[in-house]
Parts: C-alpha cells; sequence; structure tokens
C-alpha cells in the first residue's frame, strides 16, 4: 500500500531575451505549494520570487511565505548557492519551500542552457544540441540537494602554534577524573562557534579535569595540542569524529587524518590495528523522533545493527539528542555490555562540560584514555547538565 | 511572443509498505533533458538502505550515464539525521552526478515524510490543541526550534520554550 507521495512539477517559459519565467508546484500527503519566480538569462540572477500555501500543518506554517525574499538577488551559479536557499529560505521559511526554490532553480538552469541553444541555432539554424554541447562550457548550477561534499570548501584550520618549550606544568589529575569526551572547537569544525582556548578555560572554569577535541574528520597535530596543554596547565587529548556508512564514530588512538566518508569496517581494522577505539556517537540521534512503537524499534534489534560489532564503547549521554534517545542509548549497552560513555557535543563554549565521562583511574595521555575506555573503567555522567534533571534512566 | 514552455519537469517520489518489515521508496524523474528513477529498499525498524537500483535513461551529462552501480554504495546507510552528509559522501567518492545523489536523499525524504505524516494526523481540529499539539512537539524534541518560521522566535508555537544553545542540525 502506498503511504507517501509526492509530485513536483516545474515549467518554465521565455519571456523576451533575457528572463525566465518559472512556475513550480509541489503537492504530496502532508504540503501543497507554489512558487513563482522569474530569472535573469544573462548572469541567472533572482529577480523575483513568491509563493503560496495551498495546504499546510501547523498554524504558523503561514509565516514563511514572508521570508522567501530572502533568496531574491542570488544567482543560481553561484557557489553555494544551495546552501544559501537552505540557509535562507529552509530554516527562515519552510525547507519545503526551500526543496521547491531548489528544484525551481535547477531546472532554470538546464532551461537557460536551451535557451542558449536556442539562440546559436538562431545563427545556425543546423545546430544540434548534442554539437551545442561540445561547443560550451556547462553551467554551474547544482542539483536541488547541493554541492556533493568534495565540492564544499574546506574548512579553515586552526593554526599550528607551537610555543618555545617551557618546563611542562604540572597537569592536575588525581584518581577519578572526569573528561568531556566529545567537544567541537572552530574553526577546526565548521559547524562550531567555540575558539579552543575558550572552550579550555570554561572547562576549566567549570572543573572537568581534561575536554578530549573531536573535530570533525580533523585531527589536532600532536605538537598543537602539546602547546595547548602547556599553555593552559589541563589536560587536553587528541580525538577526532569520523563520519562513516552506520553514522558518527568518535576514534581515540588513531594517527591519522580521515577524510570524507569511509566504511565502519575500514575504519574499525584500521583503528583496532593500531590499538585505538572507537565509540558510537549519538548512535540514536533523531531515530525516536517517530517514537519508538512506531518503528517498532525495541532495545533488543537495535542492538543487533552491525555497528555495534565494530565499537568498543557507546555514548549513552550526548547534549545533542533527546533525553529518550541517551536513555535508548544507555539500554542498548547494558544490553550489549559494552562500556558507555558521555560527552557534551559542545559547539559552543558554554555547552562544554554538558556530559561527560568519569573515569576511575588517571588519565593522562591518549594511550591511558584508551586502556581505560577498553577496561570500562568509566561511567558517563552529566556534568554540569541542570541537576535537576535525572538523566540515566 | 508565444507561450510554449521552454522547460517542463515532473518528479514523483512515493513510499510504499511492501510487508511489515520493507518499505519501498522510488523517485521518477522526466524533463526536458532527463528521465531517471531510483527505487530504495528499505527495512524497518533501522530505516537501513537494504537494496538501490536507478538508471539514468535519458541524459546529456556524461557523468550520469551507466552510473546504477554507485547507487550499491549507499546499502546499509540509515535513514535519519546525517544522512545526507552520509549519501553525497558515499557517492560522491565514486561520481559525478549529482542527480543520483539527490534522488536517493528525495526517497529518503519521502520515508521520514511517510512517518511525519503518521504523527501529523493525530494533530486536534481544533485551534488551541492544535497550538498545543505543536508546541509539545517542539518541546519533545528541541531540534525543531528555529527550523522554519513556524518554529522560531515570535511564533505562538514557541511561546515559552527555552531555546537550545544552538541552531539546531549541527555536528
Amino acid at each position: 500500500m502506498q503511504t507517501f507521495m509526492r509530485n513536483k512539477l516545474v515549467s518554465i517559459t521565455r519571456r523576451g531575451n533575457d528572463t525566465l519565467v518559472i512556475h513550480g508546484v509541489l503537492d504530496d500527503d502532508i504540503y501543497g505549494l507554489e512558487m513563482n519566480m522569474e530569472i535573469r538569462l544573462t548572469d541567472l540572477t533572482i529577480l523575483s520570487l513568491d509563493g503560496k500555501w495551498n495546504h499546510w500543518t501547523t498554524p504558523e506554517c503561514p509565516r514563511a511565505v514572508h521570508f522567501l525574499q530572502e533568496a531574491v538577488g542570488l544567482r543560481i551559479d553561484e557557489e553555494g548557492f544551495s546552501q544559501k536557499i537552505h540557509r535562507l529560505v529552509g530554516r527562515k521559511a519552510c525547507r519545503h519551500f526551500a526543496n521547491l526554490a531548489l528544484e525551481c532553480c535547477h531546472s532554470a538552469g538546464e532551461a537557460a542552457l536551451l535557451a542558449k541553444w536556442e539562440d546559436r541555432k538562431g545563427m545556425n539554424p543546423a545546430l544540434t544540441f548534442e554539437a551545442f554541447l561540445g561547443q560550451t562550457e556547462r553551467p554551474a548550477t547544482t542539483v536541488p540537494s547541493g554541492t556533493i561534499v568534495s565540492a564544499v570548501p574546506s574548512p579553515p584550520r586552526p593554526a599550528v602554534r607551537v610555543e618555545k618549550t617551557k618546563a611542562p606544568k604540572k597537569i592536575p589529575v588525581s584518581a577519578g577524573m572526569v573528561i568531556d569526551l566529545h567537544v567541537h572547537t572552530s574553526p577546526a569544525s565548521p559547524c562550531s562557534s567555540a575558539p579552543v582556548d575558550d572552550l579550555i578555560q570554561e572547562a576549566k572554569r567549570i572543573g572537568l579535569d581534561g575536554i578530549c577535541l573531536t573535530d570533525h574528520n580533523y585531527l589536532w597535530p600532536d605538537e598543537s595540542v602539546e602547546e595547548l596543554r602547556q599553555r593552559h596547565g589541563f589536560l587536553i587529548l587528541r580525538g577526532n569524529e569520523i563520519t562513516t556508512e552506520q553514522g558518527d564514530m568518535l576514534v581515540f588512538g588513531l594517527d591519522r587524518d580521515v577524510k570524507g566518508i569511509i566504511q565502519l569496517k575500514d575504519l574499525a581494522e584500521e583503528v583496532h590495528g593500531s590499538g585505538g577505539l572507537i565509540i558510537a556517537a549519538h548512535p540514536f540521534r533523531g531515530f525516536l523522533t517517530f517514537g519508538v512503537g512506531q518503528l517498532g524499534l525495541t532495545v533488543e534489534k537495535a542492538a543487533e545493527r552491525p555497528l555495534f560489532r565494530s565499537v568498543d564503547a557507546i555514548e549513552v549521554l550526548n547534549g545533542k539528542v533527546t533525553k529518550k534517545e541517551n536513555a535508548f542509548a544507555s539500554e542498548v549497552a547494558d544490553g550489549l555490555g559494552l562500556p558507555a560513555t558521555g560527552g557534551s557535543d559542545a559547539h559552543e563554549v558554554s555547552e562544554v562540560g554538558l556530559y561527560a565521562t568519569r573515569f576511575f583511574t588517571r588519565i593522562r595521555d591518549e594511550n591511558e584514555l584508551v586502556n581505560a575506555l577498553k577496561e570500562g573503567a568509566c561511567a558517563p555522567c552529566a556534568f554540569r547538565a541542570k541537576e535537576k534533571e535525572s538523566v540515566l534512566p | 511572443m508565444t507561450q510554449i514552455l521552454q522547460f517542463q519537469r515532473n518528479r514523483c517520489t512515493s513510499v510504499s509498505q511492501i510487508d511489515a518489515q520493507t518499505l519501498l521508496s522510488s523517485c521518477h524523474l522526466q524533463d526536458t533533458l532527463t528521465d531517471a528513477y531510483v527505487e530504495l529498499t528499505v527495512k524497518l525498524p533501522d530505516l537501513e538502505i537494504s537494496d538501490a537500483t536507478g538508471e539514468v535513461r535519458r541524459t546529456y551529462q556524461e557523468e550520469c550515464k551507466n552510473q546504477h552501480d554507485v547507487l550499491k554504495k549507499v546499502l546499509g546507510v540509515r535513514i535519519g539525521p546525517g544522512m545526507l552528509k552520509i549519501i553525497k559522501g558515499l557517492m560522491g567518492e565514486v561520481t559525478g552526478c549529482d542527480q543520483l545523489a539527490f534522488m536517493v536523499e528525495e526517497c529518503c525524504h519521502g520515508v521520514i515524510l511517510s512517518f511525519t505524516k503518521d504523527e501529523l494526523l493525530k494533530a486536534p481540529e481544533e485551534e488551541t490543541r492544535k497550538k498545543d499539539f505543536y508546541a509539545n512537539m517542539v518541546k519533545q524534541n528541541i531540534r525543531l526550534y528555529n527550523r522554519c518560521a513556524a518554529f522560531a522566535p515570535g511564533s505562538s508555537l514557541v511561546d515559552g520554550i527555552e531555546p537550545p544553545s544552538e541552531p539546531a542540525e549541527r555536528s
């Protein structure tokens, strides 16, 4: 039985020499919307854009239409166009309007190509479309979704600042240490707004014993981390959050920068081969949005996921997921007998230490961290999550 | 000037329940220059892509011809948050055919929307209760806060809800 259908229709006419007139319709079981757009042919600039709802969900959805104007003036072949539409229309208005806008714009790019061919045919009526393509540089319009990851410019990485080595400051350690195993810094993680120095100062201020830098697909150079340790007199460890086809993994003890998406089995082979360790990061993020019952996901079924055969521990307290999702991850870790960890997943300074991991042994470097995790000599904790909340089930 | 269309596109995405544990999500694209389809088999309850087939039957883009094998790269991917980065990353490594990757995304969104529909059907008709229903949805899933105009500050649906400390859908 069919449970959902979405139809999108885009039609484009040419008005005069230099304008494409676009009409788009999106209609599905939930949403119905239309869009009218004009694009200048010579530079592919959006000249006008308006839209209307035919059917929608919340009483506040109509607010979205006003924000469609944000896209006027953008050029559909400019770098990062899809991301701009997602940001300006998708987030400010509605992601379904953004979806239709991108469908319209991509179609306009194709129509512009046909228009150029028609113009050339005016001078050479025998010119076929194929021959025209052979002579023409294709427009750089992207498909509706946006650019492929490899086309995204690499984010600026933090400058390596190595100062003259001074006598090492004593790093405060004691039996039983609380370390935030999952933090993101700016600019190493493009999605973070937390400068590393500010993050460390805040971690010290709230009484954490250490943090792990786990930026996305970016491994901090050893010398940079050592310099930070010395300068702040604080335990700072190196990790990495690596995206696999099975989701995000926190990796410790791998001295290699992994770019792009890697298969989990390949990652596990490499990490375990080098004595490192993998923690499944926020393994149920978003999966419980529809409710466990709706998907029929049980702890037992979830525990059967192949990914849990490749990881050494499970993050069961993550600052970016719901309490239900954390609780579910905790039950799965219990069921599998895997060590459980906590980390804030901080992307802002104020978030560091929200959740963390308490170690029952001294941790002074990545080796001791990996060993403690492997031995399960640790437990997740809500370090500065409001004490009023009891997060663990 | 005649009003004959310069270009026309029709994209249809649909989701069907094949059996208690299996969904089939398909995306068909037909326009003036392209004809293509993608079909994903999705297993419940993990929403894992267990099969992916498709073909670009008509295209002017060389990079989109004979690319059906690249769809196998998404086998094992689970539909849910973070999937777009994974799909683009996996397919982007082996093909320059962005359209095919987008069609996979459309199939995945269709699956999510099919579940969303079931949830939205529970919304009450009466206006006040309807507002409460959506406000509660945001409270239960704070990632929705500021994700669109309806859930942005100033909307009655988020009145009194403490905003998360960062924009949603980051890492």
